[in-house]
């Protein structure tokens, strides 16, 4: 049983792709953003009535910019100040659940609002939003009590296509989260993401890709809510087949085989006498290596 | 045999558990009520509640049974068996003739509402009453729940300055932690030192518990009061709540809450009260008790939901620092040490064999010294692992143990054997039965237990017909 001092945080991550979302909207009406936030503050808010030290945050992540939803930089957990919250829950649900999914529904709407999509630049902007709940949970582990230990995870909650760009940044959040023992759980809306696969795999969270959109909110209660004790005791989805290919890094795209230098162990598609990443130089091209070989193998004959 | 008697402390599950099934369920209609049973689940019952939320039909009891692993099942039993004790979930027959199992419908609705919202309003909210002139803030509160606390505690110890209403006095009493002969002031019992050296969160909950225990026979509804207690748990610190629509048996509690220091109302007849840490962290306090073997790790939780620092530093030469000025803790300290000096801010006190065991005969035990050392640890001794140096923790718990030299045990003697051989043959057979306490072969004397007495004796009777 969870003891009383640790604390456990977890950061989700919300995919906002506004281009996304706008074809989603069209694809199918009845599954749209707003639904899927619905979603997500069911989830949020079932993680803190579980026990007094769960913490939480929401990261919104945006093709412009990675957004803190929940808690905002006005507002402490903790102390709420009399005035601010005049609200308050007219409805009986718990104040700190009310005050809480207020906020994240402000803000949303404030990010939406400021939103201006331009042409080029229509990525989700993921592995800066992951990179932030890093740099939060960090933070949060800093200013712990003596004596406090916590246990963090990421879920993202993923809807838009892979960026191949990001490849680079996202293995080196992948294995900052490794080395910090964070969990990230991954939760995909639409097309199977190979980036986020690896990402579980490593560090140990769960990949789930679910078949019917308009029960995120039961999927997620399901199989994201139980904390990484519980999970060895249940039975979950068994974990998918990971796609470990890297991104070559001279076009960003997927292979399953290709070069790599031998002193920064950069990935490229295509030979280059010359590696873009450390400057190193080739200096002795393959087919003048063969030759004395075979020639040494007849004379040994 | 123990001849002391212990500081029972139920937790929130095992009261609840007690409760009759009418009671039970009258209590879930209230959403604080539900989220504070919600949260004393065990962490496996806690994901089942929450799987079930949100289905309307009734789930096979088959598939519920595969949704842990093999290895886990007695969690799995577990978690069953105190879902259905605290009626949370039911049977049902489900089409097709099997077993189905359902959430308990009025849990469900309220646990919904309390997650989502869609309900009522727990209670007027003090906005209602517009701003406050007199508003309090979060720093006073907190000084002004320890004071009210420290004015029982110094009570209890009979400090001349400390004077509670009657009816605290008559629940310490009932309680068993104080005493009166008749006429004379009340004096702490051994179960009294028990409970002053328990964390604030313990403390409240146990006089808690006792109330609850007297709520009827004052003639105020269990249920009310339990779920304004819950309620009152889930609140905001620093916000002001109306008195509005609050019955007369509510009123009297509140005004009992008042003196514990639970929440804070500026006059009698104030329309508005502020809970305190107290009152919020009185649900902590539960869980704090239930895992009793876990105390390290409760005594943070307790310190940090008090808002009171922890000022004792103990050194592995069985000298216990302890930087406050406060009467009570001194005289708590000195429970159990022995007091070298005393300086304006800090008190120095030697931990001696003697001193321990004179502690001990009062009745307190081994664990309660080192659990109260420890939940009072200054912030420093909190950083190093374990919080109290070992050498210590062990002699308390020898010293105590020094006491505890005889084992009684009950038994039957046999003696008067007329031949070592007899007696050889009775010992090896109660040696082979497992039932043989003691024996001595120059004496020919035995003892066999009780409940073996019985097979030993036949086993006699039987040889001596035989030869």
């Amino acid at each position: 049983m969870a003891s009383e001092d640790e604390v456990s945080l977890l950061v989700i991550v919300v995919d906002v792709n506004p281009i996304w979302w706008g074809q989603q909207a069209q694809r199918e009406p009845e599954f749209n953003l707003s639904k899927c936030l619905d979603a997500v503050m069911v989830m949020a808010n079932s993680h803190l009535v579980m026990t007094r030290t769960n913490k939480l945050a929401i990261i919104a992540s945006h093709c412009q910019e990675s957004h803190f939803l929940y808690p905002n930089k006005h507002w402490k957990a903790g102390d709420v100040a009399g005035d601010e919250v005049s609200s308050g829950s007219g409805d009986g649900k718990y104040e700190l659940l009310s005050v809480a999914n207020d906020l994240v529904a402000e803000e949303i709407r404030n990010l939406m609002a400021r939103t201006q999509v331009k042409g080029h630049q229509t990525d989700t902007l993921l592995a800066g939003s992951l990179a932030k709940a890093l740099c939060y949970i960090h933070r949060v582990s800093k200013e712990l009590e003596a004596g406090q230990d916590m246990k963090s995870r990421i879920l993202v909650v993923k809807a838009a296509e892979d960026c191949a760009l990001q490849y680079m940044n996202f293995m080196n959040v992948i294995f900052a989260a490794q080395k910090q023992n964070i969990l990230i759980d991954a939760c995909v809306l639409d097309s199977d993401s190979g980036l986020l696969q690896q990402a579980c795999d490593i560090t140990g969270g769960l990949y789930l890709k679910i078949p019917q959109k308009t029960a995120l909110a039961q999927y997620l209660l399901w199989v994201f809510l139980p904390d990484a004790d519980q999970r060895s005791q249940l039975v979950l989805p068994p974990s998918v087949h990971v796609d470990y290919r890297a991104a070559c890094f001279c076009h960003r795209n997927l292979i399953e085989i290709g070069y790599v230098c031998s002193v920064c162990l950069s990935i490229f598609c295509n030979f280059s006498p010359i590696c873009t990443t450390c400057e190193t130089a080739f200096k002795i091209p393959l087919p003048q290596m063969m030759k004395p070989k075979k020639k040494k193998l007849k004379t040994a004959n | 045999m123990k001849l002391r008697v212990q500081l029972q402390c139920k937790n929130l599950h095992e009261y609840l558990r007690e409760l009759s099934p009418d009671i039970l369920d009258r209590l879930y209609n209230h959403p604080a009520t539900c989220l504070a049973v919600y949260r004393e689940l065990p962490s496996l019952a806690k994901n089942y509640v929450m799987r079930m939320l949100f289905l309307d039909h009734p789930l096979p009891q088959a598939a519920v049974a595969l949704w842990v692993k093999k290895d886990s099942q007695k969690d799995h039993d577990q978690c069953v068996s105190v879902l259905t004790g605290l009626r949370l979930w039911h049977n049902q027959q489900l089409q097709g003739g099997l077993q189905g199992i359902v959430l308990n419908p009025v849990f469900k609705d309220n646990l919904r509402i309390a997650l989502l919202g869609g309900g009522k309003a727990w209670a007027d909210e003090g906005s209602s009453l517009g701003p406050d002139r007199h508003a309090r803030d979060v720093e006073s509160l907190d000084r002004y729940a320890m004071e009210r606390w420290e004015v029982i505690l110094h009570f209890m110890v009979g400090s001349p300055s400390a004077a509670v209403s009657q009816d605290l006095a008559q629940l310490l009493i009932q309680a068993g932690l104080m005493k009166s002969e008749a006429g004379d002031a009340p004096c702490i019992t051994s179960a009294g030192f028990q409970f002053l050296l328990l964390d604030t969160a313990s403390q409240l909950w146990y006089i808690t518990l006792q109330y609850l225990n007297t709520v009827q026979s004052r003639g105020m509804d269990l249920v009310e009061i339990l779920s304004f207690l819950f309620q009152l748990s889930f609140s905001t610190l620093g916000r002001d709540y109306s008195v509005e629509g609050m019955s007369e048996s509510l009123q009297t509690f509140l005004q009992h809450l008042r003196e514990f220091g639970l929440v804070f109302q500026r006059k009698r007849k104030s329309r508005r009260y502020y809970p305190t840490r107290l009152a919020i962290t009185l649900a902590a306090g539960v869980t704090a008790n239930s895992s009793s073997s876990s105390s390290s790790s409760t005594a943070v939780s307790a310190m940090s939901g008090t808002g009171e620092s922890g000022f004792i530093v103990v050194e592995t030469n069985y000298r216990v620092y302890a930087y406050t000025d406060s009467e009570l803790q001194i005289a708590l300290v000195a429970l159990f040490s022995e007091m070298l000096y005393r300086l304006s801010n800090v008190v120095v006190a030697q931990v001696t064999r003697e001193s321990v065991q004179q502690a001990i005969a009062n009745g307190i035990t081994a664990q309660q010294i080192i659990h109260f050392l420890r939940t009072r640890a200054h912030p420093v001794m909190l950083k190093q692992t374990p919080v109290l140096p070992p050498t210590i923790t062990d002699q308390i718990r020898l010293w105590e143990l020094e006491r505890d030299r005889l084992q009684f045990t009950e038994g039957v003697l046999y003696n008067q054997f007329l031949s070592q051989a007899d007696f050889e043959v009775l010992r090896d057979r109660a040696q082979g039965l497992g039932v043989l306490v003691w024996q001595n072969a120059p004496h020919r004397v035995m003892v066999v237990t009780p409940h073996g007495h019985s097979e030993v004796k036949r086993f006699w009777k039987r040889q001596k017909s035989h030869t």
